[in-house]
């Protein structure tokens, strides 16, 4: 893939803190990578939830969207991978009831460190890399990642274990995984915050870490930026339209929206000033929608506003060299 | 939870700060008589903030208070003086906050690593015991990132706090987690793990030989061992195995201390608040958290609905159509502003814009409020201006939570 290109990627991760839009912003990405033509497997962590809510509330539509037809929804839960896998290796039906009932083996999955993300993140590598060329192989993997540990501890996993386990099995395919997910051509880290303190310095952190573990780039994602709907010049004069006496409460209460918008827009914009000093200017930003509730309309909005953010992100891309 | 429209904001609503949601005196005689106060809620409504904005409104009536942070924003931490290290209460100055005789604040933030280090410290039967069980990687992993070891330490130092006497209320902040439930329901897993079945496993009855006993103990159990040996190499379960042998005996007094948080969680003197904000998402979570919380016997006594966006329009507003707005904004403009259109259409575009979203937290509130019910005291606080970090933020947010007319700065 291009760089500046996630969407052309095999793997794509999207992390975030909850509350920032993490799944919307996962929908739009499998939406999108659907739109190429691409096979789209989209893939949850903690149990079935928002992600599988949201895709299936497009599909429900009357005119369901472009490319949803291209999106399958998957949950991948630690413990049930594992035991896919166990049964891989443990072909004797019998014997791998026998492990699963066991005290032992109950105990075992309970206390060996991060085994469960390392299988989540294994069958994750399965679906992405692990079936290439099969039918009905997935052409990209779009993983809403849990909120938890800014969504790292499944990045993270491989390489711990690696480390972790000396000999077998689990580390050979700990060092498969690691190498897809070191592979900037194969895997695309979104990262998505809102331009709040809070969420921008847990980001910043978040890029720390992906660099220390030799992950790809992340792409910054900024949503609900707030637009101040008029210039400073044009505020200051509807401020002295609404001074004005015996003004109407139409005035004033223009004014303070006005005002509010403008604030909001100025502190989130010194908030995307500290992310830009650390992850550079190609910053993708997404709208604040104001609507009455976040429905499909909303969703397809912020995918069409992710789209030309992407495109026109890559486009400054090229350009800057 | 249903959002219906046909519930539509009948009642006008005004931009006047106290007490929207009706639930401040409610909120003020909750803080007068409990001794624990813990704020639960998922991550990003403004918890810490909330946790510590009712804190210092407690010690503001008098009341000897402590608040207990988890995860504070730098500039909050900075202005309640507390640092990630230590585990220390620190003193809130309330200088110029009209605060009563008697009263007082501390804050303190939560170490998580600190808490597992001096629980070990205070628990191994010697030092040596003590460095191998810190050097452990599996010790490690447990008490920096271990699901629910946050939840379980918060519970521990609240625990302490309590029996210490030195408050007279403990205001808890929760770790920020994705479902508002994880609070009260990690810690238990924590302990289920650390507890039973797991530490069985571990430890061998003849103490030091660990693990190698356990591989040789029974033809089936070696059996399996060996299989997920295979799959996973030795060298961590080794480590798992150690430190169970070093840490088995102070497992008892995690199980003593827990099962003392857990009354003290159901005890009448101790409050839930619940912080949310009016979005989709949050609200979606609160029924399950709430039939939980009873199930627990742990109800739920207020509700803070943070974070309402501001779109109050005012009856006269409200009724007029497209037209006749910007007729009026083009009229008192026109004299200021030549040519002034398209500013007209964005000033008008921003005011539907934010009486969508606000009609909407208006929906979802009354929903909210028609399933809580009468009896838990709710209060509607805005979307503040910029964050809150600082004493007189804590402050200005203390007079919407009590419904009292905020102190002018």
């Amino acid at each position: 893939m291009t760089v500046g290109d996630p969407l052309a990627g095999r793997l794509i991760f999207v992390v975030g803190k909850g509350g920032v839009g993490r799944t919307t912003v996962a929908i739009a990405t499998a939406l999108l990578a659907a739109r190429r033509g691409r096979q789209v497997l989209a893939v949850e962590t903690e149990g079935a939830g928002a992600l599988g809510t949201g895709l299936a509330a497009l599909r429900s539509l009357h005119h369901p969207p472009d490319g949803i037809e291209r999106v399958r929804h998957l949950v991948i839960e630690g413990q049930a991978a594992l035991e896919e896998y166990l049964g891989l290796i443990i072909p004797i039906r019998r014997v791998l009831r026998t492990v699963f009932e066991s005290g032992v083996y109950q105990a075992f999955v309970t206390a060996a460190p991060g085994l469960r993300e390392l299988m989540t993140v294994g069958k994750i590598w399965y679906e992405a890399s692990g079936r290439e060329g099969e039918p009905g192989a997935p052409d990209v993997v779009v993983v809403d990642a849990p909120a938890t540990g800014h969504g790292l501890q499944l990045l993270r996993m491989p390489q711990s274990a690696a480390e972790a386990f000396g000999v077998g099995l689990v580390r050979r395919e700990a060092l498969r995984i690691v190498g897809l997910l070191r592979d900037p051509l194969r895997t695309a880290i979104l990262a998505v915050t809102t331009p709040e303190e809070m969420p921008v310095s847990e980001t910043i952190e978040m890029l720390d870490t992906v660099e220390r573990l030799h992950l790809p780039a992340p792409t910054v994602v900024v949503n609900q930026v707030h637009r101040a709907p008029c210039s400073e010049a044009e505020g200051a004069l509807v401020e002295r339209a609404a001074g004005v006496a015996g003004v109407g409460p139409l005035v004033t209460t223009v004014a303070r929206l006005a005002r509010n918008e403008a604030r909001w827009a100025e502190a989130g914009a010194r908030q995307i000033c500290r992310l830009e000093q650390r992850a550079g200017r190609a910053l993708v930003r997404l709208p604040y929608l104001f609507s009455e509730e976040f429905g499909p309309p909303e969703e397809l909005r912020l995918t069409d506003a992710l789209g030309s953010a992407l495109a026109e992100r890559a486009r400054a891309l090229r350009e800057a060299g | 939870m249903k959002h219906g429209r046909s519930a539509g904001p009948s009642r006008s609503r005004d931009s006047r700060p106290p007490d929207r949601g009706g639930g401040g005196a409610g909120l003020a005689a909750l803080l007068e008589h409990h001794r624990v106060v813990v704020c639960v809620g998922s991550g990003g409504v403004g918890k810490t903030t909330v946790a510590a904005s009712l804190a210092l409104a407690a010690a503001c009536i008098g009341r000897r208070t402590i608040v207990l942070t988890i995860d504070p924003a730098r500039r909050l931490a900075d202005s309640l003086g507390v640092g990630p290290i230590g585990n220390t209460p620190r003193p809130v100055p309330l200088d110029g906050l009209a605060a009563r005789p008697g009263g007082s604040l501390d804050a303190m933030m939560l170490d998580q690593k600190g808490s597992w280090d001096e629980l070990v410290e205070r628990h191994a039967p010697s030092p040596q015991v003590a460095a191998r069980i810190r050097e452990n990687p599996f010790y490690q992993q447990l008490s920096e990132s271990f699901a629910g070891s946050q939840e379980y330490m918060a519970v521990e130092q609240l625990d302490s706090l309590v029996a210490s006497g030195r408050w007279d209320l403990v205001v808890v902040d929760t770790p920020p987690t994705q479902h508002a439930i994880d609070f009260l329901e990690a810690p238990q897993r924590l302990l289920r793990f650390l507890d039973r079945g797991v530490v069985r496993w571990f430890v061998s009855p003849s103490g030091g030989i660990g693990w190698s006993a356990l591989q040789v103990m029974n033809r089936t159990t070696g059996f399996l061992l060996r299989q997920l040996e295979s799959a996973t190499g030795l060298k961590t379960l080794g480590q798992v195995s150690n430190f169970f042998n070093e840490m088995s005996g102070l497992f008892d007094g995690f199980e003593e201390r827990f099962q003392r948080v857990m009354g003290l969680l159901s005890d009448a003197r101790t409050a839930f608040v619940l912080i949310a904000s009016p979005d989709e998402q949050v609200l979606g979570q609160v029924d399950f958290l709430i039939g939980r919380m009873n199930a627990l016997d742990m109800p739920l006594k207020g509700v803070v609905m943070n974070r309402i966006h501001d779109g109050v329009l005012g009856p006269e507003i409200e009724a007029a159509g497209d037209e006749a707005l910007r007729a009026g904004l083009e009229a008192a403009l026109a004299p200021l502003v030549p040519g002034s259109d398209d500013l007209v259409r964005r000033l008008l575009e921003n005011l539907r814009a934010h009486q969508a979203r606000a009609r909407g937290d208006a929906l979802r509130i009354e929903s909210f409020r028609d399933d809580l019910g009468a009896a838990v005291p709710l209060v509607e606080v805005p979307e503040l201006d910029g964050d809150v970090h600082d004493l007189h933020g804590l402050a200005g947010l203390r007079g919407y939570l009590l419904a009292t007319t905020p102190p002018s700065p």
